[in-house]
């Protein structure tokens, strides 16, 4: 009996107070935070889930989200400043995108992005983003269609971009981080755009229309050096860049056919792999391309169901891309003499030792580096036609 | 004297898994990413080789007085008051260690989990758990380790599976960058951690087991298979997560774990990792807690171990609040001062005393021969 009293009195001890308690309706769930900078303090901005207005039942038609902003001298202070506005503190355990402004990129990213690594509470898993020409609180101040929040819309097409279309990339922070450090791989980027008028967006009313009068859009890679933005890759390069690094999952690429008009190739397999080599002293890479597609359009005449047409479109799509590859390698080499295809890693893979002596001066040797590309494509089906009706109607 | 108690082979193998294990799992891959990079996974397979060997002199000296316990051997060999001596250091090391143990712990819960709770708080309740354990005796911690280690086997099978499809092995070249020293010296930390520091083992070996030929069997086999878990993890972790950022993670395989997501459906299930640690530094630390209270109550001559524990685990608690300042102090020590606490106490004694007993083996005999 006295036994039990005494482990009685001492369970009391500990189960009367919990510290790390927390109720939901305590926690103000941040689903996405865009920092900017001004002068020499931090702009954060938190778009933050609105309960009632996720819930079926009890929702009255308001915004599901809501932005708080803060400033202070470092993106710790401006997150915990928010609570002077905010009723509930932040729980970034759920933040999706994380929108950095591209001048504050410009000056370097790095400082801004320690908290968010230490933080116990933020996981990895979110993508990071350059808002392009606009801060990173006016891309968290668009309402949008379809999802309700717009932190998730901005997460699920960056990821469906880059798994159907490639030249986007959805760069997590941890791969951000380290391709940061890397001496043989520097960062990319995904941009992201806010199109039309800027002011209306922020209403409900812009996604009661058809077509939203401001849209959010995913634009090309912004490319860096160190952790600092130089510049933008367009279109073209920006799928050349997923071609080179293995990222592609699943696109299209139009090719030229023989004589004229175009041919769309679905592509639905790729790999790809980069190899380094020294070569007489000097670095070299090879990247080595697999491909598998399938005929996806065909917007000339030309007879498809002949066995050699096939084979001639497989050498029109390897030299076509090889184009690109190496158009895409000789800009970036050109202008901005950053390593973010990661050939400095493949270098370091390969040769351990000739790297260790060369990485101090990489960027100059990247500049004048031999790449050499080989492409293997194979065209396996060409959809529920044979030769096309525009054939017909065009002979 | 009072210990009539004896575990089966199997019972031993079960614990010494858990004992080598340890809190290696969450912290090993960092230590020897730090300096060997990519090459932290052969440094663990260089760790489990010197740490075997280890093992083995172990097993050689306990052999040689299969009814005695460690502290029992060195009273024989150095003497009743050099012995007393060596003893008493050995006690002290096993229990700081139970105290280091809880403060790892309450650390690793205060950093991922619950930042507000204070440390007291769960020190207390884990030393609550290994206080009760050891109260109960051998046979019941011996029995809990047979239930836990299929709970262990299974969360590690679930960990493992879920994160494999992420594996990069690019990740893991350039191969032998580190060059051999590096390596060893890298896996030092390892081998103290899981191996030499599994001296407090010969409490229990082979005095308290019942068939001592295959209880050796049991050690070394249980050696390697931890050893092989922590390699796991060290290959996982430098092989998903990276060498840079291995090294740079407090718990990279607690990192690991969150990194686990398969088809957006299975994720956010790192708190089974940090469920794995939790058995596994449990069963360490009960298991320097045995030692050290089943170690003083043969010091002072005592019948009974048993109402040593609750003063005994009082002075742990306290000792593993002001034990160290903080999470950097800590790291400190672990890789300095403790490896060389943990090689004097478990290698340099138990080799002292191979000499000893060498020198003193003629006259030993003929003590045994006539009592």
């Amino acid at each position: 009996m006295k036994k039990c009293i005494v482990t009685l009195l001492v369970l009391t001890l500990f189960l009367s107070g919990c510290w790390d308690r927390r109720e939901l309706n305590e926690l103000g769930i941040a689903m996405a935070i865009g920092i900017d900078k001004t002068e020499n303090e931090y702009v954060i901005s938190a778009q933050v889930v609105v309960p009632s207005e996720v819930s079926m039942k009890a929702s009255t038609g308001r915004s599901a989200v809501t932005l708080y902003t803060a400033t202070g001298e470092t993106v710790y202070e401006a997150i915990r400043k928010m609570t002077k506005n905010a009723p509930r503190k932040m729980y970034p355990g759920h933040l999706q995108i994380l929108v950095i402004n591209e001048d504050l990129a410009k000056e370097g990213i790095a400082e801004s992005l320690e908290l968010l690594s230490r933080d116990w509470e933020l996981r990895s898993d979110f993508y990071v983003v350059v808002a392009k020409d606009i801060t990173a609180t006016e891309v968290l101040n668009v309402t949008t269609p379809i999802e309700n929040i717009p932190a998730n819309k901005m997460f699920n097409s960056l990821k469906t971009s880059e798994k159907n279309w490639a030249g986007t990339e959805g760069v997590i922070l941890d791969e951000l981080v380290t391709n940061l450090i890397s001496d043989g791989k520097e960062a990319v980027l995904t941009g992201i755009q806010v199109l039309g008028n800027k002011e209306t967006g922020t209403s409900k009313q812009n996604v009661e229309s058809i077509t939203p009068s401001t849209r959010i859009e995913y634009d090309n890679l912004a490319v860096f050096k160190e952790d600092q933005l130089v510049g933008w890759l367009n279109e073209e390069e920006s799928r050349g860049y997923s071609d080179i690094t293995n990222t592609v999952k699943k696109t299209v690429t139009s090719i030229t056919c023989p004589k004229e008009g175009k041919i769309i190739i679905d592509i639905f397999r790729y790999h790809s792999k980069i190899i380094g080599s020294i070569n007489k002293g000097e670095p070299e890479v090879d990247i080595k391309i697999e491909a598998e597609g399938n005929i996806g359009e065909v917007l000339c005449s030309i007879d498809i169901m002949e066995p050699e047409t096939i084979d001639k479109l497989e050498k029109i799509y390897e030299e076509e891309v090889k184009e690109i590859i190496h158009q895409t390698i000789e800009s970036v080499q050109k202008q901005y003499q950053s390593d973010i295809f990661g050939f400095g890693e493949a270098i370091h893979r390969s040769n351990p030792k000739e790297w260790n002596e060369m990485k101090e001066h990489w960027d100059e040797k990247f500049s004048d580096l031999t790449v050499n590309v080989h492409i293997d494509m194979k065209i396996r089906r060409i959809g529920t036609v044979n030769n096309s009706f525009l054939k017909k109607i065009k002979d | 004297m009072m210990q009539n108690v004896k575990i089966n082979p199997y019972q031993f193998l079960v614990l010494v898994i858990f004992f080598t294990i340890g809190t290696g799992i969450l912290i090993v891959p960092s230590v020897l990413a730090t300096e060997a990079k990519q090459d932290a996974w052969i440094a663990a397979i260089v760790g489990i080789g010197i740490g075997l060997l280890v093992i083995w002199l172990f097993t050689t000296i306990a052999l040689w007085f299969p009814h005695l316990t460690y502290i029992q051997i060195n009273e024989k060999i150095f003497g009743k008051w050099i012995g007393k001596a060596v003893s008493v250091l050995f006690v002290a090391m096993a229990t700081l260690y139970t105290a280091s143990l809880l403060y790892y712990s309450s650390t690793f819960i205060t950093t991922n989990m619950m930042p507000n709770t204070p440390i007291v708080a769960l020190n207390i309740l884990m030393m609550g758990i290994v206080v009760m354990g050891v109260r109960l005796g051998l046979e019941t911690i011996a029995r809990s380790a047979e239930i836990f280690i299929f709970v262990f086997f299974v969360l590690f099978l679930i960990v493992v599976v879920f994160i494999s499809p992420q594996i990069k092995f690019e990740n893991l070249q350039p191969v032998f960058e580190a060059g051999t020293k590096t390596i060893v010296q890298s896996s030092i930390y390892f081998i103290t951690s899981s191996s030499v520091n599994a001296i407090v083992l010969l409490m229990i070996f082979p005095a308290l087991i019942n068939k001592v030929k295959q209880a050796r069997k049991s050690f070394l086999i249980g050696n390697l298979i931890g050893g092989i878990f922590i390699f796991i993890f060290t290959f996982l972790s430098v092989s998903v997560v990276g060498a840079d950022d291995t090294a740079r993670q407090i718990y990279p395989s607690y990192e690991l774990a969150k990194r686990i997501n398969v088809g957006d459906f299975v994720q956010r299930i790192e708190e089974l990792m940090g469920f794995l640690w939790f058995i596994a530094l449990y069963f360490k630390a009960i298991l320097y807690f045995y030692a050290s209270v089943l170690g003083i109550a043969q010091l002072l001559n005592l019948k009974d171990y048993r109402p040593l524990t609750l003063p005994l685990g009082v002075l742990a608690v306290i000792l593993s609040l002001v034990i160290y300042p903080n999470v950097v102090y800590q790291k400190e020590i672990e890789q300095s001062t403790e490896i060389y606490l943990s090689i004097s106490i478990g290698l340099f004694f138990p080799l002292l005393l191979a000499i000893v007993y060498a020198f003193r083996k003629n006259k030993l005999k003929k003590e045994s021969e006539s009592p």
